[in-house]
């Protein structure tokens, strides 16, 4: 396959990631019934909450996608539109999905001592009603209201979704819980969310949603994008610890850091193939890590980082060797549980891959 | 300070201009690169002063080593680099003035930054005072975005980036800057930088990265480069930067490149890739280390069998470094004393991107390159190694001066064709002498115009034999001619052959392949051809008797116009020469003004030039150079052409007096468009009413219509 020469659109990206999408699209093959009653994954496991190391729930609920790539193209490192349906996917479905999850769970949790956070993704704005409408989400709601263990939930919406009855309603059953709104700003600067990721979202209106959240009592977790495509190391480098900063003046509760993977039938993946694109190294994310964060800083937001694909060639990773992606998937593990920077220095020996990597940063 | 003050006085009053303070401070900041000499193709020989209040200079063409931390840790590395003329730092660490202005303090630097503009302009700013102060030139970066997935995404993207970095540059005026410039694959989107660039005069450097990238776009390379010389101030040093091996260098320098950025040979490094001029050998492949550095004789050699490891890349880091710098050493070296072209020839085999961008602009540019290339040189060999010499500019020049300038002289009666001699010029070897002796022993002798056919220059006459190159070229002589020599010689000889009356008949003394271009001249022209019994060879006693019997023969066969009167007729070999050779250099027929059988010469003790003056009146016309071949006229024979509509070779000087031994450009008020670089020019007076000057051009005509300041002229002789 091949990126059109002749772009109509004045080179803009979207219609380069809307023609590979439609490619991916058109081989996307549909879901049984069976599959469309459960969801498309879910999952227990060690996390950083607020103020403590507990559990998350992770559900992955499977709606019709994301509107943004399904009419817009959507973002160019996005794939998770090859986990949607397209079609609608029914209410009942979609709550039959969640219950079957958290039924399977539901006795983990309540025995468990620690503390949780549910969190709930549906690849796409869990306020967009052609998704999840609102009954779906007063079901779940409902549900999670009635659990203690679970202290905390967390959802993910593009800016446009949220408003205050959206709000207005998850507080009305979560108001014992601390619900954070996820959101992927990606990057605080316009011109690279934009111009790069596609994102169609503006700084000022990202701000304008988490003043209103936090006047309503919710927190947002700011989801950056590291190393988008068109950035090279140096370049990720400076633009996440330009974002850290920049958020951390506007009190972002959470910021969740996401080294960028390769997914299937995106731009990324195309520029990939093309070896033209390359993830990110752990030694830049740690970089960052240490250039814009103090200790103190700690104090005030929660850093996250779970990259998807670590270690392996299509996510973060340093050189081919195990031993060494798996020393810096452990070393990002305890700094994130820990919420500690001294962590990020506690490697015993170096990779020799790091020599290679201080070489290779300063390159254009 | 104020060194630079005086000699700026100095030129103020040598150019005879009244300037301000506020003038004077501001060319103070303008001057940063100064041209000292061309070389052949675009290479060039220049000063840079990075800084007003520094007292070094640095020369270019020169190679940036990139500054890093193992290099202010390891002893080798400052034993071997820690003298070098120019680093780039990436780090923002070094941005020290205990590095810049103590450690280094003898060094130049530029500084980059690797990841996004706005993180360049954020330390620009906080170090704002450093680069004020030190001899550091910041280089605007341009790594965002790395790739481009279409030309309209590469349009708006380098849109975008000028106009972030158009407010740098406004933000900034007393900084001097290097811009680097990306063009993606699409060439032409250079356009768009131009008027950023000429609106902008604290751009002194223009960063080009990976423009050598993909080698098989030689012909947008090409094009780009002519772009950049011929719409932007040609005092602009041009830098090249990313994908870049030793064995680019030749080339980068030919191309005009004054710095190049070597650090790419640490990136080969970590690659684990031994740099060995030729080419990149994987370092698991080697077995004899074909080099003698710390790094070859010490560690590196007990290392060749280990794993990789990191002390094993510092050892690579250091050779290869090394290795580039030494090859930028050797051939600055070329370009300073040695045929630089031939060197570049030989380098050019190493990857045959090379071969064709050479030959693509040898014979699609020329009517570029002769503006910026040396078209004479002094004392060299020049050695020609096949087909990549055949249209190298010198001898393009040449051949197309002949075929411009030279006019038959009036009283020929009969045409001789030889073969070329390896010895230079021609009638000192021995095969010459012996075709001489026969010519000589005929009364009319000066009726008898020798022609000598020879690749690649296509053909000399014989009172051409002295001049650049003809006297000092050579070939691998087999006999043997491929069909592109037999080409350039029938064409250019069909040219000069049709110059001359179709009545004179022609002797062809010739055998081999040289018949196959007097055949395919003789299907295209009207003369009669006579071809000499070759009997073995040229110079056998059959073959020069026959030689004699057929000039007897045809000697008296053609009578030329019966009004040639005795002044006009020049039996003198010498004086045949000097009217010929400034025909070439000045324009046809000019010769015939100033060379008249008044004009006698002598040799200097030295050998090295003959004097031309007038018998009479004892004035010197001119000297001619042995070893450029060429004349240098004097003022008094100047002024006997100088002032025909068809002189072409004079620069018009603001003022009525001239002083001192150079003439900078804002001297120069008008100029003829046919100067090329050693011309032998004549400086007129504000009127243009006398010759106050005569001098050699430093530069061309296009040079001094792209810039504003910088050297012109360099004077050999003043009118007191």
């Amino acid at each position: 396959m091949k990126l059109r020469n002749n772009s109509s659109r004045n080179g803009h990206l979207s219609e380069e990631i809307d023609h590979l999408r439609k490619y991916s699209l058109n081989r996307n093959r549909k879901f049984t019934i069976e599959q469309l009653n459960k969801p498309v994954s879910f999952w227990i496991k060690k996390e950083r909450l607020l103020n403590e190391i507990g559990k998350e729930f992770t559900i992955i609920l499977r709606t019709k996608g994301c509107y943004w790539a399904l009419e817009h193209a959507g973002c160019s490192m996005c794939g998770y539109i090859e986990d949607a349906n397209i079609d609608n996917v029914n209410s009942q479905q979609v709550i039959n999905q969640f219950n079957y999850a958290l039924d399977k769970k539901l006795e983990e949790i309540n025995s468990d001592k620690c503390s949780y956070v549910l969190k709930i993704f549906n690849s796409g704005s869990f306020f967009d009603d052609n998704e999840i409408s609102e009954d779906i989400r007063c079901h779940i709601y409902k549900r999670i209201s009635i659990i203690p263990n679970i202290k905390e939930v967390t959802i993910e919406t593009r800016v446009e979704f949220i408003n205050k009855n959206v709000l207005k309603e998850m507080q009305k059953y979560l108001e014992n819980k601390y619900v954070e709104l996820g959101i992927g700003l990606e990057s605080v600067d316009d011109y690279i969310r934009n111009n790069y990721i596609n994102k169609n979202l503006l700084f000022d209106d990202f701000i304008r949603v988490t003043k209103l959240s936090h006047e309503m009592g919710i927190g947002i977790k700011a989801y950056l994008l590291f190393k988008p495509p068109f950035l090279n190391e140096q370049g990720a480098i400076d633009d996440c610890v330009h974002s850290i900063k920049t958020l951390l003046n506007f009190n972002i509760d959470t910021i969740s850091i996401n080294p960028c993977n390769i997914q299937k039938g995106s731009l990324v993946e195309y520029l990939w193939n093309q070896k033209r694109y390359r993830p990110p190294w752990f030694y830049s994310l740690f970089e960052s890590f240490k250039e814009a964060l103090k200790q103190e800083d700690f104090e005030r937001v929660r850093i996250l980082c779970d990259p998807s694909g670590s270690g392996s060639k299509r996510g973060i990773h340093n050189c081919s060797s195990k031993e060494c992606n798996g020393n810096m998937k452990e070393i990002l593990q305890n700094f994130i549980l820990n919420q500690d920077l001294r962590e990020l220095d506690s490697l015993d020996s170096e990779c020799i891959c790091k020599k290679k990597y201080d070489i290779q940063k300063y390159q254009n | 300070m104020i060194t630079t003050i005086s000699i700026l006085k100095k030129f103020i009053d040598f150019v005879n201009i009244n300037l301000t303070a506020e003038i004077i401070n501001c060319i103070i900041m303008i001057h940063f690169f100064e041209l000292i000499k061309n070389g052949i193709g675009l290479s060039r020989i220049g000063k840079i002063k990075i800084h007003k209040s520094s007292k070094k200079s640095i020369y270019t063409p020169n190679i940036i080593i990139p500054f890093k931390q193992f290099f202010s840790n390891n002893a080798e590395f400052i034993d071997s680099f820690g003298c070098h003329d120019i680093f780039i730092i990436s780090e923002e660490k070094y941005l020290k003035e205990e590095i810049l202005n103590k450690r280094f303090g003898e060094s130049f630097f530029l500084y980059t930054h690797y990841g996004t503009l706005q993180k360049f302009q954020e330390i620009l700013e906080e170090k704002k005072e450093i680069f004020h102060n030190s001899n550091i030139i910041p280089i605007i970066p341009f790594n965002i975005p790395t790739i481009s997935i279409n030309k309209k995404f590469s349009e708006n993207e380098i849109k975008n980036h000028l106009k972030n970095i158009e407010i740098i540059l406004k933000d900034n005026p007393n900084i001097n800057f290097g811009l680097s410039i990306k063009i993606y694959k699409d060439f032409d989107l250079f356009n768009l930088y131009i008027s950023l660039i000429e609106n902008n005069i604290n751009i002194k450097i223009l960063n080009f990265i990976d423009l050598f990238k993909n080698l098989t776009y030689y012909r947008r390379i090409i094009d780009l480069i002519k772009d950049i010389k011929e719409n932007l101030d040609n005092n602009l040093v041009l830098m090249a930067s990313g994908t870049i091996i030793s064995n680019y260098l030749p080339i980068l320098v030919y191309f005009g490149f004054d710095l190049v950025d070597s650090s790419y040979s640490l990136l080969i490094s970590s690659n684990n890739l031994y740099e060995s001029i030729e080419t990149l050998l994987p370092i698991s492949k080697i077995k004899f280390l074909p080099c003698s550095c710390l790094s070859c004789e010490g560690k590196l050699s007990k290392l060749l069998g280990e794993k990789h490891s990191t002390e094993k890349i510092d050892l690579l880091c250091y050779h290869n470094l090394l290795t580039i710098k030494n090859y930028m050493n050797k051939t600055v070296q070329y370009l300073h004393t040695e045929d630089f072209r031939n060197f570049v020839e030989k380098s050019s085999l190493n990857n045959p991107n090379f071969i064709s961008l050479l030959r693509i602009f040898d014979k699609a540019y020329y009517n570029f390159t002769k503006n910026y290339s040396q078209l004479n040189q002094k004392n060299k060999i020049i050695n020609c190694l096949g087909p990549s010499s055949y249209y190298r500019p010198d001898f393009n020049y040449f051949r197309n001066k002949i075929n411009e300038n030279f006019e038959p002289e009036s009283w020929t009666k009969l045409i001789v064709l030889f073969p070329c001699s390896a010895k230079k010029p021609y009638s000192l070897s021995k095969s010459h002498k012996k075709f001489l002796k026969i010519l000589r022993k005929i009364p009319e002798f000066p009726a008898i115009q020798e022609i000598i056919l020879t690749s690649p220059l296509g053909l000399i006459p014989r009172q051409l034999e002295d001049i650049y190159p003809a006297h000092s070229y050579d070939i691998p002589v087999t006999g043997d001619w491929d069909n592109e020599e037999i080409k350039i010689s029938s064409k250019m000889l069909i040219r000069v052959l049709n110059k001359f009356n179709k009545d004179i008949p022609i002797i062809c003394h010739l055998n081999g392949r040289y018949l196959d271009i007097v055949n395919q001249t003789e299907k295209e022209i009207e003369h009669k051809f006579f071809y000499t019994d070759m009997k073995e060879h040229p110079t056998s006693n059959d073959s020069l008797d026959h030689l004699n019997i057929l000039i007897q023969k045809h000697i008296s066969s053609y009578l030329p116009d019966a009004s040639i009167t005795k002044e006009n007729y020049l039996s003198n070999t010498w004086l045949r020469k000097f009217k010929k050779i400034i025909d070439f250099q000045f324009g046809s027929g000019l010769g015939t003004l100033l060379i008249n059988n008044e004009i006698k010469y002598r040799k200097n003790k030295l050998h090295t030039k003959i004097e031309i003056f007038n018998s009479n009146t004892k004035s010197i016309i001119g000297n001619f150079e042995i070893s450029s071949g060429k004349i240098q006229l004097a003022i008094k024979g100047a002024e006997k052409i100088a002032f025909e509509k068809d002189f072409l070779k004079y620069i018009v000087f603001d003022g009525s007096n001239i002083s001192g031994n150079t003439l900078f450009r804002p001297g120069i008020i008008d100029f003829s468009s046919d100067l090329y670089t050693n011309d032998n020019v004549c400086i007129f007076d504000k009127e243009k009413k006398n010759v106050i000057g005569m001098g050699n051009m430093i530069v061309s005509s296009e040079f001094i219509k792209n810039t504003t300041s910088g050297r012109v002229v360099k004077l050999y002789e003043i009118k007191k």
